[in-house]
């Protein structure tokens, strides 16, 4: 081992002695930043993975629309189903209707989807709570979670649903018709943990969405899935390549329609991991501290070093070392510290909200009683090299400061 | 006299203090032979370190040449060559006894078992074989100047620069210290420049030189 390699790992691990103040301090500052950079970017991690796989769930891997309605979608399916790669496909209709319960009006958008299909390609069964998707008929409708408690409507109880094809024969009639509602009866509710979809959507029988809509045999849509690590981007541009452009359809993967709110997902999270990069930056400053004291503290033995024949750089080399040692120790504890912290994560979020008592808000508003946790493996790689990184950065100016003594000034220094 | 190993001829240094030029050193001319010992002595302030500086290579001098066995100076050489003993024994603090003594083989390479026997041999040479895993701040003044003597022999060098090395010292200790690092040259052939104020030390050198005035009498 070089000297000034032994010589920085002695400085920060004396022999014989316990640990010293200023190396735990300096371990102490990246650890703890590089824990917080971990707990972070892995809980938003797991919130984002959890809402792409949501997102994926209601949506499946790529959905096909045409410029208008899709007249025959059995044909447009079996043309789909004929492209390697694709497992299943489903149809769905949607439009907006207005929905009454106990004079409570509300203005959801309703799904109509293939019953029988719709599990090949959406694990939408696992969504459903307080009844079965088996048990949705013509005559039924599941709510979403908050949709049921803004109407108060609960299972069993019969909501009477409002479609513009119904106000538009009102006005064709010129007031000889009277309006009557479609009543249908709810059997069944689906949370997917995201109040956007929880609060405004309902779902019933594709049969029954054409019929309130008057479509016809036509849909608005095909939702499709594809083979388990196949990639959605590249599988819609195959799709788009294989469909006759005289059907004026178009293929999009869920990442494509979503790309706007997976920008903003990324970008916060990138944010946070670019502030919090400030809590290593900090903790080098105070290495850069630490090492600066050391290097005039240690002027005459700097002095010393010269005289037995050590070259400026190899000086420099000792104390920028000791940056590095301690951005790797410190990486090292912070990791343990993160993972740690994360693999309790539950029982301390529990704790804190005993001690808050914020156990119910935070079921209502985030939906969990898990919190979620993914390490992307890109983050974690960033938050080693940048806090070794910085924490080597951080001994270059003691490096300079102690490479720039000359040994026989030094070692006349009081 | 055999070939010099270390050869100055009118060595000149001079410092700035404020508006005024002092002359420390006007034209010194030193030989010192393989394994000869020499001592320097002079009034403080006479310029006995920035001799030992310029003749250790630390320093450059403003006129004059210098030459380490007949070679120009080079601080390649310096940890080879040279061996240094100073006042304030500048051992390093986080290290034992042995260590600080292995530590000048360090520089010129990383250290081997044949390193570490004669880093322990010395340690034991100097008498300190109990206490060579003993911190510096675990050892008397007389002791760190024994591992200090330990280390300035470490690399076998042709020369050992000693800077009034019983200058923290008691009087017994220091004439411990002193018979050590001469008996040690001696057995080893190793030329030594002693500077001291200490006339009975400087007295069992071969050769005692004063300096004053800036030059060597």
């Amino acid at each position: 081992m070089p000297w000034y390699l032994y010589l920085a790992l002695k400085q920060l691990f004396p022999t014989g002695r316990r640990f010293p103040f200023f190396t735990a301090i300096s371990i102490l500052g990246v650890s703890l930043g590089v824990a917080v950079l971990i707990i972070s970017s892995s809980v938003m991690g797991g919130f984002g993975h959890k809402i792409r796989e949501m997102t994926v769930d209601t949506q499946g891997d790529v959905q096909v629309r045409g410029d208008g309605l899709i007249a025959d979608p059995a044909a447009v399916q079996a043309q789909l189903m004929k492209i390697p790669g694709v497992l299943a496909t489903t149809p769905f209709a949607e439009g907006a209707v207005m929905v009454i319960f106990n004079l409570k009006p509300q203005f959801p958008g309703m799904q109509g989807i293939d019953v029988n299909h719709i599990t090949n390609v959406i694990p939408l069964q696992q969504y459903v709570h307080g009844g079965a998707l088996a048990a949705l008929d013509d005559d039924s409708i599941i709510l979403g979670s908050q949709l049921a408690i803004s109407l108060g409507a609960r299972v069993g109880d019969t909501v009477e649903v409002y479609t513009p094809l119904a106000f538009e024969k009102l006005k064709m009639s010129k007031g000889d018709e009277v309006l009557l509602p479609r009543q249908l009866r709810v059997v069944g509710y689906f949370e997917f943990g995201h109040q956007a979809l929880d609060g405004s959507v309902a779902l019933v029988p594709l049969r029954a969405m054409q019929n309130l809509y008057g479509l016809g045999r036509a849909v608005h849509g095909i939702n499709l899935k594809i083979a388990p690590g196949l990639d959605a981007d590249a599988m819609a541009d195959r799709i788009n390549a294989a469909l006759p452009a005289s059907l004026h359809l178009r293929a999009r993967s869920w990442i494509e329609i979503n790309q706007d709110f997976l920008f903003v997902l990324q970008f916060e999270r990138n944010m946070m991991f670019f502030l919090l990069m400030f809590i290593v930056v900090v903790a080098a400053f105070s290495v850069t501290s630490s090492l600066l004291i050391s290097v005039v503290r240690k002027t005459r033995e700097i002095g010393l070093l010269g005289a037995l024949g050590a070259k400026p750089r190899q000086v420099a080399a000792c104390f920028c070392f000791q940056g590095f040692f301690i951005g790797v120790c410190g990486t090292m504890v912070g990791l343990g510290l993160g993972f740690g912290v994360l693999h309790f994560r539950d029982d301390i979020v529990h704790v804190f909200t005993k001690l808050t008592q914020s156990e119910a808000a935070l079921l209502r508003f985030y939906q969990f009683s898990h919190l979620p946790a993914y390490t992307d493996p890109a983050y974690l790689v960033a938050t080693i090299i940048g806090s070794i990184g910085i924490s080597t950065l951080a001994g270059l100016l003691p490096a300079w400061r102690a490479a720039k003594l000359k040994p026989v000034e030094a070692l006349r220094s009081e | 006299m055999s070939e010099p190993i270390l050869s100055a001829r009118r060595l000149s240094k001079s410092y700035v203090s404020g508006d005024r030029r002092i002359e420390v050193l006007c034209g010194v001319d030193l030989e010192i032979a393989a394994g000869e010992s020499v001592s320097i002595r002079g009034e403080s302030g006479s310029g006995k370190s920035t001799l030992l500086n310029l003749l250790s290579g630390l320093d450059s001098p403003d006129g004059g040449e210098l030459a380490w066995a007949g070679a120009s100076v080079h601080v390649d050489a310096r940890a080879k060559f040279l061996g240094m003993v100073f006042q304030s024994f500048y051992l390093i603090p986080e290290i034992d006894a042995l260590a600080n003594v292995l530590m000048a083989a360090r520089m010129i390479g990383a250290p081997g078992a044949v390193e570490r026997a004669r880093a322990k041999e010395l340690i034991a040479r100097v008498g300190l074989a109990e206490r060579a895993t003993h911190l510096p701040a675990q050892l008397s003044g007389g002791e760190r100047q024994r591992v200090a003597v330990a280390r300035a022999l470490m690399n076998s060098p042709k020369l050992i620069l000693a800077d009034e090395p019983t200058g923290n010292l008691d009087e017994r200790t220091g004439d411990a210290v002193i018979e050590l690092l001469l008996g040690l040259c001696r057995d080893t052939a190793t030329a030594l420049a002693l500077v001291t104020h200490n006339a009975s030390h400087a007295a069992k050198t071969r050769r005692q030189l004063m300096l004053t005035a800036g030059s060597l009498a």
